[in-house]
């Protein structure tokens, strides 16, 4: 069971780092897209590449923190029932969640988009506009990248479950907690 | 048994299939796409469903991750998030309630104008209901305000953020109606349609959002005629009314100027909603830092918000596409279209059904599963049948905002469930969210026998 729980926690450090520093293209978004507006209308210029930076780094960004955002419990739920259930109850709903939903929908694009990705390698693709990013090749491995994180995390919530279930929620790893008694204002970010 | 009947069979059941296993809370996303893997084998099993049919997720994907108009959505959600770290919906409400103290209803009053006011400057609906059942709930209590009005009225006024353009949901739906209809007319022989955008949604949008705030407005000072024990006026003291002009040109006016700047440029086409966008973003962080709210810590905090939010939101997009794909190739598309365009009662009686679906739908899930399903497999046959694509986004963004209010799984009912005070009943929360929706319905039937409300401004902008 320990092992199992180091196994978690050692995921839940991947996706911590990996969620915290893709957050950042948040920001590099917002700047980028500035400076072409500022660009275009200020300055008469633009470049197409840069068009296409602030546009790619946004599905670079909701790909790669995808994992973090589960760590964090933000995919959100229809939990009328979820909700007030007991831990152990969750637990179990986690559980089957995991096998049932989330590791098949992985398992299925990652399957059907390994040959997609292989392709844009094998030619280096680019960006289909003229004068626009080199390294399209790296965009789409990113979905690759997001069914492994989100199926590690994945994991991670199927261990929580099994811990939690064999009467060892002590050994949950601190970040993944359930929280004894949920409410839904706990994080009020969930509806956009 | 014919496949085809099969196919139809199954592609029916899995929509009852999705909508029973979400109810698990397993994240919607995930269930999404895995219930539909499960019926996808299924269908393989009976011969119906061809699984490489899940070539075209890939593609798919990556056009999510470089569509320039769904761009627009992280930008939004970091400008609101940024505005909202800044604490500039408390101020607001300090100063509105300071305004409209005297008059009866007047916290009522000023709570719907906030409301409108965050709604038009983010498209984030939880973080305007807490923040404003964190301040003015007890405020209204306090003066001794009916609770259920005062939960109401904050539940309704903190959702406008759904159908006030910058809206995240019309965004969405923008992108998705522009691609459904331009296939549409091409199928119908148009081969140059007129294109529809974002930003025509937007302007779509803005008077039925000014009609729904004239509504909420209309209910409070109703209230305060024929019933005034509801809502008392709060008197403000002397010494504080002069200070009201220096509050409000502090606390009013920048954020005002930042809205009309943003939803300026677009309605008025100088610049696109994503473009418009990167400007809000930029400029809350500058009002956040004229306030000196704009630390790194609240930067931080503001990324990895905007970060999550976005991806959780995307992520159910990815998840729908699971779905669509084997709905559509199992036949589910001929279902519906068979269905709809065979009504008694032509498109009407079609857009009337699709509403009716989607407001019972609201009542279990939440506005983003409801249109990355719903929208999909009904606005072909809808948009073929000659329904103004800009008028039935607007009319399922305002029907959409209901699903929010409505008991018992409406988001904004447990935001302000968590931050109300212990002793407040959730059966007054639960009360006082009725007339509202009745008035969300009375709003959707205004639109639905006037849709000149709707298309008349993007009609005019497009010249």
């Amino acid at each position: 069971m320990r092992f199992l729980a180091g196994i978690a926690k050692l995921i839940c450090a991947v996706n911590l780092i990996i969620g915290k520093t893709f957050a950042w293209l948040a920001l590099a978004i917002v700047i980028i897209c500035f400076t072409v507006v500022v660009q275009r209308y200020l300055f008469a210029i633009s470049y197409v590449w840069m068009q296409d930076l602030y546009i790619w780094l946004n599905g670079a960004m909701f790909t790669a923190v995808a994992g973090f955002a589960l760590l964090r419990d933000d995919h959100v739920r229809v939990d009328i029932f979820y909700r007030p259930a007991s831990m152990a109850r969750r637990a179990l709903i986690d559980l089957i969640g995991v096998f049932l939903f989330l590791l098949p929908f992985c398992w299925v694009v990652y399957q059907y988009s390994i040959p997609f990705v292989i392709r844009a390698w094998s030619y280096q693709e680019g960006s289909a506009n003229v004068g626009g990013m080199p390294g399209l090749y790296v965009l789409k491995t990113f979905i690759i990248g997001f069914v492994t994180l989100i199926a590690l995390q994945g994991l991670a919530m199927a261990i929580r479950s099994v811990l939690v279930l064999s009467n060892n929620a002590h050994l949950v790893p601190k970040s993944i907690q359930y929280s004894p008694d949920r409410i839904a204002a706990d994080h009020p970010q969930g509806a956009v | 048994m014919d496949p085809v009947v099969i196919g139809e069979l199954l592609a029916a059941l899995m929509f009852f299939g999705v909508i029973g296993f979400l109810l698990l809370g397993f994240p919607v996303a995930f269930t999404l796409a895995g219930v539909s893997l499960l019926f996808g084998s299924v269908g393989m099993a009976f011969g119906v469903f061809d699984p490489s049919n899940f070539g075209s997720l890939p593609n798919r994907y990556i056009g999510f991750m470089t569509n320039e108009v769904l761009v627009a959505v992280p930008l939004f959600i970091f400008m609101g998030v940024m505005l909202e770290r800044s604490q500039i919906a408390e101020q607001l409400l300090l100063t509105m309630s300071k305004l409209f103290g005297n008059m009866r209803g007047g916290l009522g009053i000023s709570v719907v104008l906030v409301g409108a006011m965050l709604a038009a400057s983010t498209g984030v609906v939880g973080a305007t209901v807490v923040t404003m059942g964190l301040i003015s709930l007890p405020a209204m209590l306090r003066a001794g305000y009916d609770p259920k009005l005062a939960t109401g009225v904050i539940c309704a006024s903190g959702t406008l953020g759904q159908i006030i353009p910058p809206s995240t949901v019309l965004i969405f739906m923008g992108d998705m109606l522009s691609g459904i209809n331009s296939q549409v007319q091409m199928a119908k022989g148009n081969f140059a349609p007129t294109p529809v955008s974002v930003g025509d949604l937007f302007a779509g949008a803005l008077f039925p959002g000014i009609l729904l705030v004239s509504l909420y407005l209309g209910f409070v000072l109703f209230k305060a005629v024929t019933d005034p024990a509801s809502c008392p006026a709060t008197p403000v003291p002397a010494d504080e009314k002069a200070d009201l002009l220096r509050e409000i040109a502090v606390a009013l006016v920048p954020p005002l100027l930042l809205i009309l700047a943003v939803l300026g440029s677009i309605l008025g086409g100088i610049a696109t909603p994503t473009e418009a966008a990167s400007v809000g973003a930029v400029g809350a962080m500058v009002l956040a830092a004229l306030r000196w709210r704009l630390s790194f810590t609240i930067l931080k905090q503001t990324m990895i918000a905007t970060a999550t939010i976005t991806s959780m939101v995307f992520v159910i997009l990815l998840g729908a596409s699971v779905f669509s794909v084997v709905f559509r190739m199992m036949g589910g598309d001929n279902l519906v279209h068979e269905f709809l365009s065979n009504l008694p009662g032509g498109p009407m009686a079609a857009v009337a059904v699709v509403m009716v679906i989607m407001f019972f739908l609201g009542f279990i899930l939440d506005t983003f599963e409801i249109i990355f399903i719903v929208i999909p497999i009904t606005a072909p046959v809808l948009l073929a049948l000659d329904v103004d694509p800009i008028w039935l986004g607007v009319m399922v963004g305002v029907n959409l905002q209901t699903s929010f209010l409505t008991p018992p799984f409406g988001f904004a009912l447990f935001y302000l469930r968590g931050v109300a005070p212990a002793d407040l009943p959730t059966s007054a929360i639960y009360k006082g969210i009725l007339p509202f929706v009745l008035l969300q319905i009375i709003a959707i039937a205004i639109l639905f026998v006037f849709p000149q409300l709707v298309t008349w401004l993007p009609r005019l902008i497009a010249g």
